[in-house]
């Protein structure tokens, strides 16, 4: 073996190593990736969701790297993930079959007109929808880079995938972003929109809630969305059916295993799913910035509409509505709720409103899961 | 030599020759009648057939991203949710002898308007929920209250 062949060896060697193909726009993407994991590890941001995202945009962004493509016709590591869970829409509904174990619909069933909230504050859905269309995108990209303002990650996913799968990377982690910012964005719309007479106003003590009551409801829910929305029953079925599993008290083994491992499972593959969707190539441009801008327009437009609906309502309710409750009308569960609360009791230690508050966020799953199931049936 | 030069000459303005005009990007038959054209819209009849019609503006589309057809009783709706300068094509089936085919520019006004809509939907999901939900207490209320 003479010295050309051994340098021409090295230079093989060299070539099928990642430093000779390194850019630099995936220390971009890493230090997008270690926020992320800053965010989670440091400020305790959604940490489930932040932490695996994270490593998912760190780690496929090194060349070389067989884990998003297809190795000899195969699929490869995280892009199994992906096929299997995120573009078959299967990780979203488990997700959801697990938040429907976790929640208590008791407080919107005690007070359904809380309903209405939820509703309202699906107003940023539809005007992002109209920016977004104004800024090029299509009618489909357009309907999903709205939903982001719902707060509802499992339902921004499946509505992306359903319509834009291209933009499943940037939308998804937008909506996580933002759902993790709660505390930071919503109270200065809050503060904005009401007076300080209104945030001290303290609300009735919420009727108690029979069993047969919360048996009762996750069945009728299923009927009208199954009616109404039924393009979205695969998210919301499962929501449901967890549920019932919880208030029938009759399967503790399956809620157990539905609240936690299986959920758990479903959200380490879906964080790192989405992360790896966010390849440098794909992210460095200006659509992804673009959404992550009117994201988080969204997301104010969608506060002040819940707040704005509680306002109107007040005008014909003879016992008014605190209107710090309207911002939990994004989905953001339980954590909107959590910041009506805190301003409640900045303004009146006495005033708990996390009860009262926990109605119109649980109206705004239905109401988010609602808005994609309309964007479904636009398109289908 | 020469003659065949003609024929393939004439032969490329075939379509040019059936197809000659075109609304917004999308060929329009020659035998077309116009009943309505502005700026928005172009509504015209023509002999050839619903399938032929169809066949045809499929084959014009068939690269087209994001088309939807749908079919409906009385038409055949083609529409665009993607970057295509118009919004839909509506080609009727029930016409003797004729087709007529009505072309709407991509507008506005169906964009707010179909939103619009949508957002008042959500309300009405929930509004029934809230009835189905007050309605579902009360029974169940007043059964527990009769079973005490």
């Amino acid at each position: 073996m003479n010295l050309n062949e051994i340098v021409d060896m090295l230079w093989g060697i060299l070539h099928s190593t990642g430093i000779y193909h390194f850019q630099f726009k995936f220390l971009i993407m890493w230090a997008i990736g270690f926020l992320f994991i800053y965010l989670a590890i440091v400020k305790k941001f959604e940490p489930l969701l932040l932490l695996p995202i994270g490593f998912g945009i760190f780690i496929v962004n090194f060349p070389l790297v067989p884990l998003m493509g297809f190795s000899h016709g195969h699929r490869e590591l995280i892009q199994i993930f992906y096929h299997y869970g995120l573009e078959w829409e299967v990780l979203p509904c488990i997700i959801f079959l697990g938040l429907g174990v976790l929640t208590d619909f008791g407080p919107l069933i005690a007070n359904p007109k809380t309903l209405l909230i939820g509703a309202g504050a699906q107003l940023g859905v539809f005007i992002t929808f109209t920016g977004t269309v104004l800024a090029g995108f299509t009618l489909k990209e357009a309907a999903s880079v709205g939903i982001i303002g719902g707060a509802d990650g499992p339902t921004t996913i499946y509505l992306t995938q359903h319509l834009a799968p291209q933009l499943l990377g940037p939308n998804a982690l937008a909506a996580y972003s933002y759902m993790a910012m709660v505390p930071l964005i919503q109270p200065p719309i809050m503060k904005l929109l009401t007076t300080e007479e209104e945030r001290k106003i303290k609300m009735k003590q919420l009727r108690a809630v029979s069993k047969r009551e919360k048996i009762l409801f996750p069945l009728v829910a299923s009927i009208i969305i199954a009616l109404l929305v039924p393009s979205v029953i695969p998210l919301m079925g499962m929501f449901m059916l967890g549920n019932l599993m919880k208030e029938s008290g009759v399967v503790g083994r399956l809620s157990d295993t539905a609240q936690g491992a299986l959920m758990n499972i479903a959200t380490i593959f879906l964080g790192v799913s989405v992360g790896a969707t966010m390849y440098a190539d794909n992210f460095l441009s200006w659509k992804p910035l673009f959404i992550f801008t009117l994201g988080l327009l969204d997301f104010a437009v969608c506060t002040a509409g819940g707040i704005l609906t509680v306002k109107i309502m007040n005008l014909f309710l003879k016992e008014k509505i605190n209107p710090l409750i309207g911002s939990a009308g994004v989905s953001a569960v339980p954590m909107a709720a959590r910041v009506s609360q805190f301003m409640g009791q900045k303004y009146d230690k006495t005033n708990y409103l996390l009860m009262h508050a926990m109605g119109p966020n649980l109206a705004g799953v239905i109401g988010s899961a609602a808005a994609a199931g309309m964007f479904i049936a636009m398109f289908d | 030599m020469k003659e065949i030069k003609v024929i393939v000459f004439l032969f490329l303005l075939i379509p040019a020759i059936s197809w000659s005009s075109d609304f917004l990007g999308l060929p329009i038959p020659t035998d077309s009648k116009i009943i309505l054209k502005n700026k928005g819209r172009l509504e015209f009849e023509t002999d050839m057939n619903h399938d032929q019609c169809l066949r045809y503006y499929k084959d014009v589309l068939k690269d087209a991203k994001d088309i939807k057809i749908r079919e409906w009783k009385s038409v055949t709706y083609i529409e665009d949710d993607g970057k295509l300068p118009w919004h839909s094509i509506t080609i009727s089936k029930n016409i003797p002898h004729k087709t007529l085919i009505v072309i709407v520019k991509d507008n506005w006004t169906w964009i707010m308007g179909t939103l619009l809509l949508r957002y008042i939907g959500v309300f009405v999901v929930l509004i029934v929920l809230y009835i189905s939900m007050s309605i579902a207490g009360s029974i169940a209320s007043k059964l527990l209250k009769d079973k005490e």
